[in-house]
């Protein structure tokens, strides 16, 4: 491919107790700009040590990581520059919110930027704005629900318009409705050519979503590849723990049954699958009336 | 402590400008400290507990319980000023005890009532200011006030992290409390102990997230944030010193006299 990758990991180690176990275990990655990704592995398979090796706050003991073809600069100035390109939501709200207004919390990022006031005004009520988070926006962060604090932790990154956005587990501990407003959310920026990175457990999610799907096995990527290909490997399924989507596997039962042609191209949601089963239905139907009149 | 906290949320004051609120509050205890007057100290308890509860939308009963508070210490404390223990008699009345007298003069009933009146209506200024400002608004007044900056911005960090320790102490008492932890006084003082120790190791883990979280968005040693803006009003100006005016000039006369 000529096109340089937007983030390129090569062969990164990371340890958190001096060199005596690996989080990160020779890690090597390449992803380009626009695209979305799911980060997929068992807890403490290093999806947010390598998070924050892309935002700079972990600095790998060994192996580098490329931002559009240069080597991570570690000075203050070079972080500064790439922090305000890769932006990371926190998996846990309260980790991130340190004001107890939101107002405040969300202009905090767009200063440190170097942006004017009143420019800085204008986007913190855009993004305010576009998050829906005005109905909240005058409570104290302290009385927020789990799923408003999502929406300002969103906003707090939003607003700094990184190229690269990471979500770690946006998910975890939302309630429906907030799982489906973060992912419209996702949705929009990726309409944006922002590119995302998500870790998360829900094999269904991933697969409707993401454009690619990287496995993560004890600090090493294990898999990376289409939704398809991965979701379809049984054997590294299994080593991974995790289930194959549900609508996979309801596929694959209906092409044994031989209801379905097994020839058709694999359904990655619900909507295609069920599309399937109603054209064998009115097929069906138009062979009965097809056969009818001969009688 | 946290219904304290959610008081000035729901206040109708709390959009108004906080400076203004801010001068109002020290302004007038200012004036009441300084002229020490009972007409200055009913005067001035009266119109804050006008603002609070009428302006501000404050119910009563939560102001009064808040106001009585204070008294119960005022009282007490001020009984040691007015009371002597003499050999004479004062005129306003003597318990004799022994060869000595439980006794008070009327000037000094009267400065007591005077001192705990003038306390009351200078915390009823600092209640005025806490019962409709969010603690966030009071901090970007000190801002402007050139308070130190590392003052300023640790006062933000504590004020937001006190609720999320309170947060996790209570969800962690209430885990011992489920599991017996509190049955009596031996478990409970190890169950207290037990959370305390996890507070800490709570408290440590967090505040190194919240430095990578806030790494992670260009920190650069300044806490640099915008505030809401709520302008001051032309007409709330103006009531602010008028009242203020004449409060000076009743200290004024008061001292003269």
């Amino acid at each position: 491919m000529s096109e340089t990758p937007i983030l390129r990991a090569e062969n990164i180690y990371y340890s958190y107790d001096n060199e005596k176990s690996h989080s990160l275990n020779g890690l090597s990655l390449e992803i380009f700009r626009g695209k979305k990704i799911a980060f997929m592995g068992a807890n403490g398979s290093g999806k947010s040590t390598f998070f924050l090796c892309c935002n700079g706050i972990n600095r790998p003991s060994k192996g580098t990581l490329y931002y559009c073809g240069e080597p991570y600069d570690y000075s203050r100035k070079g972080l500064l520059r790439l922090r305000s390109k890769v932006g990371i939501i926190f998996q846990d709200p309260d980790d991130q919110l340190f004001s107890a207004s939101v107002y405040q919390e969300i202009s905090f990022g767009i200063l440190n930027l170097g942006v004017p006031t009143e420019e800085a005004r204008r986007e913190v009520e855009q993004v305010i704005d576009r998050l829906e988070i005005t109905p909240f926006r005058h409570k104290p962060t302290h009385a927020l629900s789990g799923g408003q604090k999502k929406q300002v932790s969103i906003a707090d990154i939003l607003v700094m318009h990184p190229d690269i956005i990471i979500l770690d587990e946006p998910a975890a501990a939302l309630d429906p409705k907030h799982t489906i407003m973060v992912n419209k959310i996702v949705d929009q920026l990726t309409q944006e050519g922002i590119t995302v990175l998500m870790s998360t457990h829900d094999v269904n999610y991933a697969l409707e979503w993401a454009d690619e799907i990287v496995l993560l096995h004890e600090g090493q990527v294990l898999m990376h590849g289409s939704p398809l290909e991965v979701f379809t490997d049984k054997k590294i399924l299994a080593q991974t723990n995790l289930a194959q989507p549900a609508v996979l596997q309801l596929f694959e039962s209906l092409c044994k049954k031989g209801i379905l042609d097994a020839s058709l191209p694999l359904p990655r949601d619900l909507g295609t699958l069920e599309h399937y089963i109603e054209n064998i239905q009115t097929s069906h139907n138009k062979e009965e009336t097809d056969t009818c009149p001969q009688k | 402590m946290i219904t304290i906290d959610m008081l000035c949320y729901y206040s109708r004051l709390r959009y108004m400008n906080a400076m203004e609120k801010f001068t109002y509050a020290m302004l007038t205890l200012l004036f009441c400290v300084v002229s020490r007057s009972l007409a200055m100290a009913v005067l001035v308890l009266a119109v804050n507990g006008i603002l609070t509860v009428k302006k501000g939308g404050i119910p009563f009963s939560r102001y009064w319980h808040y106001l009585m508070i204070p008294l119960a210490f005022l009282i007490l404390s001020t009984l040691a000023v007015i009371v002597n223990i003499s050999r004479t008699p004062f005129d306003a009345f003597a318990i004799p005890v022994g060869s000595y007298h439980l006794t008070a003069s009327y000037a000094s009933i009267y400065k007591g009532i005077q001192m705990i009146l003038t306390a009351l209506a200078s915390v009823s200024c600092l209640y005025f200011l806490s019962f409709n400002t969010p603690m966030t608004d009071i901090l970007s007044v000190l801002k402007k006030l050139r308070c130190p900056d590392l003052l300023v911005e640790l006062m933000l960090l504590i004020y937001r992290y006190i609720f999320l320790l309170l947060g996790i102490s209570f969800s962690i008492s209430l885990s011992q409390d489920a599991r017996l932890g509190n049955r009596d006084l031996k478990t409970s003082l190890r169950s207290f102990g037990a959370m305390a120790s996890v507070l800490l190791i709570r408290a440590m883990t967090r505040s190194g997230a919240l430095f990578d979280a806030m790494e992670a968005r260009c920190y650069d040693g300044r806490l640099q944030v915008l505030e809401e803006q709520y302008p001051p009003k032309r007409k709330e100006i103006l009531w602010i010193l008028f009242f203020e005016i004449f409060l000076l000039i009743l200290t004024i006369w008061s001292k003269i006299k």
